[in-house]
């Protein structure tokens, strides 16, 4: 099984990458771990002439904090998070999510920023990131923009990215102490992309309660507001009080109406929040 | 061909490769090292599992170009690494291996788990070798022996050296040096009068085959029966309503050509082929069997789609319309049903949401050679989808919210 033939640049610098991602002569495909690109490829799915190889490019594989953020640059990996190379700032949750991703083979070349990009809507930064209310930084033509991750994916692999936009980080909020939070993927075998998938995030201190409902085959539901989600109750026992219909509104308002389906997220999600609860 | 210098096995290595040579061919090909395997060449079964920089990656989905100054070690390298022997007496002592196919790969992240999780237990095993697929023997044995040289490092009879400090990004990417760009060829003009025509398919429509996928959707046209079944006749009317759908010349008969091009994020299809009309006036039923190749991926797809108009109230026409296709190939094996189910099923209400437009006004632009590619990603946004499904519910009669 073999790609195309294409031609391979590593650009040193992101002005690089964005000069040759520019090329209006040659379909241009930015190449970052290669672990969702690699398999189109070699099936012929993508057929690029020219691959911009990402990782040479020191700036993308570093750590940025802030008081309330922490910038993961963009060709950072699954498993660089999952080993802790990449400060805490989310009470173990990054790391624990990044585990569920895969096999250790896969992470240890798969990017965030990549999995970003690719819009997998069963993709687990994809879910987890939309629910953390974390941003994705954009370099491109039109300089420097932060994108929410929940806006930043627009359909099945399709994203807000123009041809020469790069991905260079992802912002990550910080969670305060007690902040809550759950991640549940559900798949027939480890590692695996997930059929249904949900989180949450219960951060009272930031007066932040949010929830996904992920692996929808589009943009991932996003309640922004999930207080009505347990009845409006704050603490430690709002799995308690949790509200399936509220979730199956949110399904449906978004158009995802198979009825089987709307059970398994639903449940997906309820597991999520008992996660959040149990820490 | 591309200038490429790395290590592997500790021997310096410089050779031209060309960009699109995945690592294991360059290992296998290029080098006569024929101890990794390679099975599925998507990532999947991890048959083709390496170290690169000490840690473990699949070789077959990142290509040798990107390994420049990495240091590469496969199994033939690993002869002499304590890990590796004690990994193979127990492989041997606990039947970890049949027919062999995945053992190098199995080895390769079963010493990956020995250095890296000393104290995982027997279910932690279990996850861990869960990226690599093995026919034969239960993993059983496997699991067990893995077990078995975790306790030997347990019990301090496994000599291990410390870990390397590790980078930070993908395994074996270094920084960027800086090179005298090269003049990139175009080669996609090239390659596209290089692709080969549509193959005349033998047999057009399934002809008996299982179906993977099936969609029924029916919608009410404001036209009498007669206009309508006049409207199906007229396929240089109906084609055009298929986003992305076009005629390649006039119909011949019975016989039609076409284009079709979807684009899905990286994937772009562009299929060409062929179908045949059947009508059957008493009963206003008829069926277009067609075949077609993916110019790109080398994909095929065979579907029959049946309409039967039904006089409706108010002297318009109800329109029952059932696709079954069947697609093979590259798309088909590409990860989950989800998405070409899903894409299928935007397609076909898009075909019903123009052919009801079409029925009531001017035909949308027809018969140009190259259609416009159908974007499939783009009409997912969300304030065109909302609109979107609102139309569909309008044709296929779902309640409005
Ligand atoms: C066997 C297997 C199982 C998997 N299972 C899972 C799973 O369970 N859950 C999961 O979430 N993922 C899974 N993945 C996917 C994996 O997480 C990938 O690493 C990830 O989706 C893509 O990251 P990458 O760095 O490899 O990107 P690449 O494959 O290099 O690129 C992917 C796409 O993103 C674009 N791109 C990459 N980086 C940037 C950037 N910085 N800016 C702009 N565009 C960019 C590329 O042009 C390309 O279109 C699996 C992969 C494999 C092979
Ligand atoms: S051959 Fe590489 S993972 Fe299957
Ligand atoms: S021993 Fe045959 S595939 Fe594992």
């Amino acid at each position: 099984m073999k790609p195309v033939a294409f031609d391979y640049e590593r650009p040193q610098d992101i002005a690089g990458a964005l000069a040759l991602a520019g090329r209006a002569d040659v379909a241009v495909k930015f190449l970052a771990g290669g672990q969702s690109l690699g398999p189109m490829l070699n099936l012929r799915l993508a057929q690029p002439d020219l691959l911009v190889d990402l990782t040479g490019i020191a700036e993308l594989k570093q750590v940025g904090e802030t008081t309330d953020a922490l910038e993961i640059g963009a060709c950072i990996t699954h498993a660089d998070i999952e080993d802790g190379r990449v400060p805490d700032v989310t009470n173990g949750a990054l790391a624990a999510v990044a585990h569920g991703i895969a096999y250790r083979a896969v992470r240890n070349r798969g990017t965030i920023g990549g999995s970003l990009a690719h819009a997998d809507p069963a993709a687990d930064w994809v879910t987890f990131l939309a629910a953390i209310g974390a941003g994705v930084v954009i370099r491109g033509s039109g300089g420097r923009r932060v994108v929410p991750v929940e806006e930043f994916m627009t359909g099945v692999f399709e994203t807000v990215l123009a041809p020469n936009d790069l991905v260079t980080a992802i912002r990550i909020p910080r969670f305060s102490a007690d902040a809550r939070w759950g991640y549940y993927k559900a798949c027939r075998k480890t590692g695996e992309f997930a059929y249904a998938s949900a989180a949450v995030l219960h951060d009272p201190t930031r007066s932040v309660n949010r929830a996904v409902i992920g692996a929808v085959e589009a943009r991932p539901i996003v309640l922004a507001d999930a207080g009505e989600l347990f009845g409006r109750r704050t603490g430690a026992d709002i799995a308690a009080s949790f509200v399936p219909q509220v979730a199956m509104r949110a399904m449906d308002t978004a158009g995802f109406k198979n009825p089987i389906e709307q059970k398994v997220h639903a449940v997906a999600l309820r597991r999520a929040v008992e996660q959040a609860c149990a820490r | 061909m591309t200038p490429l210098r790395l290590t592997v096995n500790g021997e310096h290595i410089a050779e031209p490769v060309e960009p699109r040579t995945h690592l294991a061919d360059f290992l296998r090909d290029s080098l006569n090292l024929t101890a990794t395997h390679l099975r599925c060449e998507q990532g999947v079964c991890g048959a083709c599992t390496i170290l690169v920089d000490g840690e473990p990656v699949r070789s077959c989905i990142t290509y040798a170009v990107q390994y420049e100054n990495a240091e590469i070690m496969t199994l033939e390298g690993l002869e002499h690494d304590p890990v590796m022997a004690a990994l193979r007496r127990a492989f041997s002592a606990e039947h970890a291996l049949q027919c062999g196919y995945c053992t190098p790969g199995m080895l390769v992240t079963s010493r990956d788990i020995v250095l890296r999780l000393p104290d995982a237990d027997e279910a932690r095993v279990r996850v861990e070798l869960s990226g690599n697929l093995c026919r034969c023997t239960g993993y059983e044995g496997i699991v067990r022996a893995v077990g078995r040289v975790l306790a030997e490092r347990r019990a301090g009879t496994l000599a291990v050296s410390a870990p390397q400090p590790r980078r930070i990004g993908p395994i074996g990417s270094r920084r960027a040096v800086a090179t005298a760009s090269p003049v990139p060829s175009a080669p996609a003009a090239d390659r596209a009068a290089s692709g080969r025509p549509a193959e005349a398919e033998t047999e057009l429509g399934l002809g008996g085959r299982q179906p993977n996928f099936e969609i029924r959707r029916s919608f009410v046209a404001a036209r009498p029966p007669d206009e309508v079944w006049a409207f199906f006749g007229q396929i240089e009317r109906v084609v055009p309503c298929l986003p992305g759908a076009a005629l390649v010349g006039p119909a011949d008969g019975e016989r039609i050509q076409g284009r079709m091009t979807v684009k899905l994020g990286p994937i772009t299809t562009d299929f060409s082929g062929e179908a045949r009309l059947a009508r059957d006036e008493t009963q206003r039923r008829g069926t277009i069997s067609g075949a077609g190749r993916d110019r790109l991926s080398g994909s095929r797809a065979a579907a029959d789609v049946d309409y039967h108009l039904v006089p409706a109230e108010g002297g318009m026409t109800r329109v029952d319309i059932v696709v079954r296709a069947l697609l093979a190939g590259a798309l088909a094996q590409f990860g989950r049903s989800g998405i070409v189910d899903d894409l299928a099923t935007r397609l076909t209400d898009m075909f019903a949401q123009n052919l009801e437009r079409s029925l009531s006004g001017p035909t949308p632009e027809h018969g140009a050679a190259a259609p416009a590619p159908f974007k499939a990603g783009a009409m997912l946004r969300a304030v065109f989808a909302a609109r979107l499904r609102s139309v569909i519910n309008r044709i296929v009669g779902r309640p409005h919210e």
